[in-house]
């Protein structure tokens, strides 16, 4: 078993289908799914304009964590779930399982108590998708000589400004 | 560990880069996105004290060459260097896929690049994982400054483990060495990535009929025609 679960189409699609019906049922904008590292593993909605939704997953994923240490500080295994505020858009956070969390954006048209109750239905599904998908046999991506040649640039000059 | 999307074919790594307080580990992802193209980068988020000073961590997420119709996406993050904020250097840390060891070159700060070096070491260990799991390269900043440390003796207090990381020399301020240390990082995760791959394409083909890696790739080109 991986400790990380491999996003094969079948597995992120019914990440996206889970997603999907989650912002239906609780009207909320946009809802992320993370490792707690900071990468996406799926994303569904419409982020609102200006957010780049890599960065917003590094900030989210720094938070909780910083979070489930205060937790830890008192004596509490974790908080389960962050809710941050604003005047026109929230955020809850919510954790699915050890290595991974939902975050929801939501705006004026729900409410926080209706996100954070089909929240908790989101996130058993949720759960259940990505052990099965950690389970899943990872499927080899042959990268030939491309990525082990030992002279190959990553960054080669073309990434650089003109 | 490395994350990877068929769906997006996007593999996804994340390099930390680590050190003393301030050796230079913010200066490098500055001078990296600087440079870098615009459609090659994102923003480069700095969460800081008043003072400038790292207080939980710099992002900067780059994408890097494509391979095999597969987009590398590298996810650079720096750690607050101050010896109090241990407990955010291991939140940082978490599902780290390689690190960049910054020293300072200084003879002064030979102490603290030391306890810095153990600390990661220590750090890792709590995570599960080591230094002889993580690929890793190291980068001697700040030699322009006066009277620095030779290498050999970097090499000797920095590098002395039994397998022998590649280090670099920099000014991260000129951008000297910078690129050349992201790019062997960068290199060492990919070639990670392909022997696992190669591991696991090897344990499959001995666990299954012939057929089925090649049902399993065939259906993945075929659901991503259909996308």
């Amino acid at each position: 078993m991986h400790a990380m679960p491999i996003l094969t189409i079948e597995s992120a699609e019914r990440l996206l289908k889970a997603l999907e019906e989650y912002l239906e049922n609780s009207e909320a904008t946009f809802a992320l799914i993370l490792d707690r590292g900071g990468a996406i593993l799926s994303q569904q909605g419409e982020i609102p304009p200006a957010t780049d939704p890599v960065i917003f997953a590094a900030l989210a994923a720094g938070s909780f964590a910083a979070t489930h240490e205060l937790a830890l500080r008192i004596g509490e295994t974790e908080f389960s779930a962050l809710h941050q505020q604003g005047k026109r858009w929230h955020v809850l956070m919510t954790a699915i399982n050890d290595n991974t969390m939902l975050v929801t954006v939501f705006g004026l048209k729900t409410t926080l108590g209706l996100v954070r109750f089909y929240s908790t239905t989101a996130v058993k599904r949720i759960a259940v998708i990505l052990e099965h998908a950690a389970n899943e046999p990872r499927i080899p991506i042959d990268l030939g000589t491309e990525a082990t040649d030992a002279s190959h640039e990553v960054f080669v000059e073309s990434f650089r400004r003109g | 560990m490395s994350i990877i999307n068929y769906v997006n074919k996007e593999i996804q790594f994340k390099i930390v880069y680590y050190g003393p307080a301030l050796c230079g580990k913010t200066t490098n992802l500055t001078y990296i996105h600087s440079q870098v193209s615009e459609v090659h980068k994102g923003e480069l988020v700095s969460l800081a004290t008043a003072a400038d000073r790292t207080l939980f961590f710099d992002f900067l997420p780059l994408n890097a060459v494509v391979v095999k119709g597969f987009k590398t996406k590298f996810q650079l993050y720096t750690v607050p260097g101050q010896v109090i904020y241990n407990a955010t250097r291991q939140l940082v840390l978490r599902s780290v896929d390689g690190v960049v060891f910054v020293g300072d070159s200084q003879w002064d700060k030979m102490e603290e690049n030391i306890e810095s070096f153990k600390n990661l070491e220590e750090n890792l260990v709590r995570q599960g994982t080591s230094l002889d799991q993580i690929p890793y390269v190291l980068q001697y900043n700040k030699r322009d400054l006066a009277n620095p440390a030779p290498v050999h003796y970097l090499d000797f207090v920095l590098n002395n483990r039994s397998m022998r990381a590649p280090s670099f020399v920099g000014i991260a301020t000129t951008g000297q060495g910078v690129f050349a240390t992201l790019n062997a990082i960068s290199r060492l995760l990919l070639q990670k990535f392909a022997r696992e791959n190669e591991s696991a394409g090897a344990k499959q083909q001995s666990h299954a009929t012939p057929t089925t890696a090649t049902t399993a790739l065939s259906g993945i080109a075929a659901a991503a025609a259909r996308r």
